[in-house]
């Protein structure tokens, strides 16, 4: 095969990938290089280099709350949207039944619905049937938005798994909860550890939702973000920046390290 | 393998309630929400069915201007992350098992990195005494300052870098459904490089960039993160003017109708891209 690839075909490949692999992390590399600087203001090149924002986060009682807050609204997340998405994930994948195409559709869904027709819906609905925005309802929006995540993931996991162990199960006599917690659900934890990794990268990550549920006294870090971008960004915010981007390496390598990068995407 | 049920078990029906539940309240019922609040009058004639809302989006020759605006810079984009995706995608089901890694990698980390983030990189690269203007200067093309901020050719260069991974993932796994003996086969019959492209892999990687382009335009129609930060108030876009009349003007009619808008001009594109993927064999 690469025998027959002209020599210019290649040279012309590499220079391509080589440009677009800038292209796609130089946004990356210059919020990272901006954090390090000592300038108070976002100047190219940097005057010098320090830590002195990562101090100055530290310090912050407006990015530490958003980032306490960040923080929880990912991990409940995480823990609704898996125990939504699981169970209906094994019935969508280990049973036949009617209407599974359309239940199917269904529950991915809100991956094709752009999340901002989504959360404008979601916004007048708190305001007119309650007391607004809140907490609980960036859990709920968020969990409606990962859902499909974890939908795919799990029975992507269960479609490489053996079904004949529930049935084995069955005819040993196994009640309905032995035959989940003791068959079922620990063949479905790399689906749900890829799924959960997902959902809570996605919940710490978005601003659309966010920023139509925007809560009084409730902040998170991509809102935070946002709204210091629109006034006045200073490398503070390349600070805590950084911080997300290096979460998101974590996630991303232990991800790959789970189930493969090639294999989930 | 799925197993069969016996008759009347109710075992999917208990696994699949709650998050079907969910969803209903969660998640259809506010899109009818978002329908009904776009008919509803609001002022002295409060309660009763209108069409005021829409009337105002479409006589509004400011709106047309919007919406002109949105599409207009959605194909740019679509049609610039298909010449620069097609490529890298092949590029990428060709390479060895490590480069392919490494390529996934370089596609999905910007990809899991907020918007937010990555926009916010954009503002520094394009914004007056930025990057790419010290780099020019650096390299004797110019020798003042130049910025793309508050500019569409801004708006197009952090949306692609944005939406890029949705057309280069979509298409790869088009890509990977080809069998590899198709591209031998052509070339066994003496087709070369250019030939083989463009008779054996890009008609049947049709399907991958018809979806993925749909995706690009879907999402790019309705994203008002990036343009309102790169664009700023000269270019706003209809998203960005629906998020000013949900959390500025508080015009909730009206910007109920414009998302109504917004969405139908999605489900239109959604649509061939769901009869495109089931056909497919569904992700």
């Amino acid at each position: 095969m690469t025998k027959a690839t002209p020599r210019a075909v290649v040279w012309a490949a590499i220079f391509f990938i080589a440009a677009v692999a800038i292209y796609m992390l130089v946004p990356l590399l210059i919020v990272v290089a901006s954090s390090l600087s000592t300038s108070e203001f976002l100047v190219f090149p940097p005057p010098g280099l320090s830590l002195r924002w990562y101090g100055e986060i530290l310090n912050s009682d407006a990015y530490l709350s958003a980032g306490w807050t960040s923080l929880k609204l990912a991990l409940i997340t995480v823990v609704v949207s898996l125990s939504l998405g699981t169970p209906a994930a094994i019935a969508l994948s280990r049973f036949r039944f009617r209407g599974r195409s359309v239940i199917s559709s269904l529950f991915l869904s809100p991956l094709l619905l752009p999340s901002l027709i989504f959360a404008i819906g979601l916004l007048m609905v708190f305001s007119r049937y309650g007391d607004g925005p809140s907490f609980a309802g960036l859990v709920i929006g968020h969990t409606v938005i990962t859902l499909p995540y974890v939908i795919r993931t799990v029975s992507a996991n269960l479609a490489d798994l053996d079904p004949h162990l529930d049935e084995a199960a069955r005819i040993m006599g196994a009640r309905w909860w032995q035959r989940y917690f003791l068959v079922i659900l620990p063949q479905c934890k790399t689906g749900m550890a890829a799924g959960g990794f997902f959902v809570f990268n996605i919940s710490f990550d978005d601003a659309v939702v966010a920023l139509f549920m925007r809560a009084p006294n409730v902040e998170t870090l991509p809102m935070r973000i946002y709204s210091t971008l629109e006034f006045s960004p200073n490398p503070s915010v390349a600070a805590v920046s950084t911080v997300m981007i290096a979460m998101t390496i974590v996630l991303v390598m232990l991800l790959n390290r789970i189930f493969g990068l090639s294999k989930i995407v | 393998m799925t197993q069969s049920l016996r008759p009347g078990s109710r075992e999917p029906a208990f696994l699949l309630a709650p998050g079907l539940f969910f969803l209903l309240i969660a998640f259809f019922f506010p899109t009818l929400q978002l329908l009904a609040q776009s008919v509803i009058a609001v002022g002295s004639e409060a309660g009763r069915l209108t069409l005021e809302h829409y009337a105002k989006a479409f006589s509004d020759d400011f709106y047309a201007g919007i919406a002109f605006r949105t599409f207009k810079l959605s194909i740019i984009i679509t049609a610039i992350c298909l010449l620069i995706g097609f490529p890298l995608a092949v590029a990428m089901s060709r390479a060895g098992r490590g480069v392919r890694t490494l390529l996934i990698l370089i596609i999905v980390l910007p990809l899991m990195t907020s918007v937010v983030i990555r926009t916010f990189g954009w503002l520094v690269i394009l914004g007056p005494g930025g990057v790419l203007s010290w780099t020019l200067n650096a390299l004797g093309l110019i020798d003042n300052s130049v910025s793309l901020m508050h500019t569409e050719t801004g708006i197009v260069i952090a949306m692609v870098q944005v939406l890029l991974p949705f057309l280069v993932l979509t298409t790869l796994g088009s890509l990977n459904q080809i069998p590899k003996s198709l591209e031998e086969a052509a070339r066994v019959m003496g087709a070369g490089f250019f030939r083989g492209i463009r008779h054996v892999t890009l008609p049947m990687s049709v399907p991958g960039l018809a979806s993925g382009s749909v995706l690009v335009f879907a999402l790019s129609i309705s994203s008002f993160i990036t343009p309102s930060l790169v664009g700023g108030v000269r270019l706003p876009v209809v998203a960005g003017s629906i998020y000013q009349q949900m959390t500025g003007s508080f015009d909730w009619g009206f910007g109920a109708a414009l998302s109504v808008l917004l969405l139908i001009a999605t489900l239109v594109l959604i649509v061939p891209y769901m009869v495109l993927t089931s056909r497919m064999g569904g992700r």
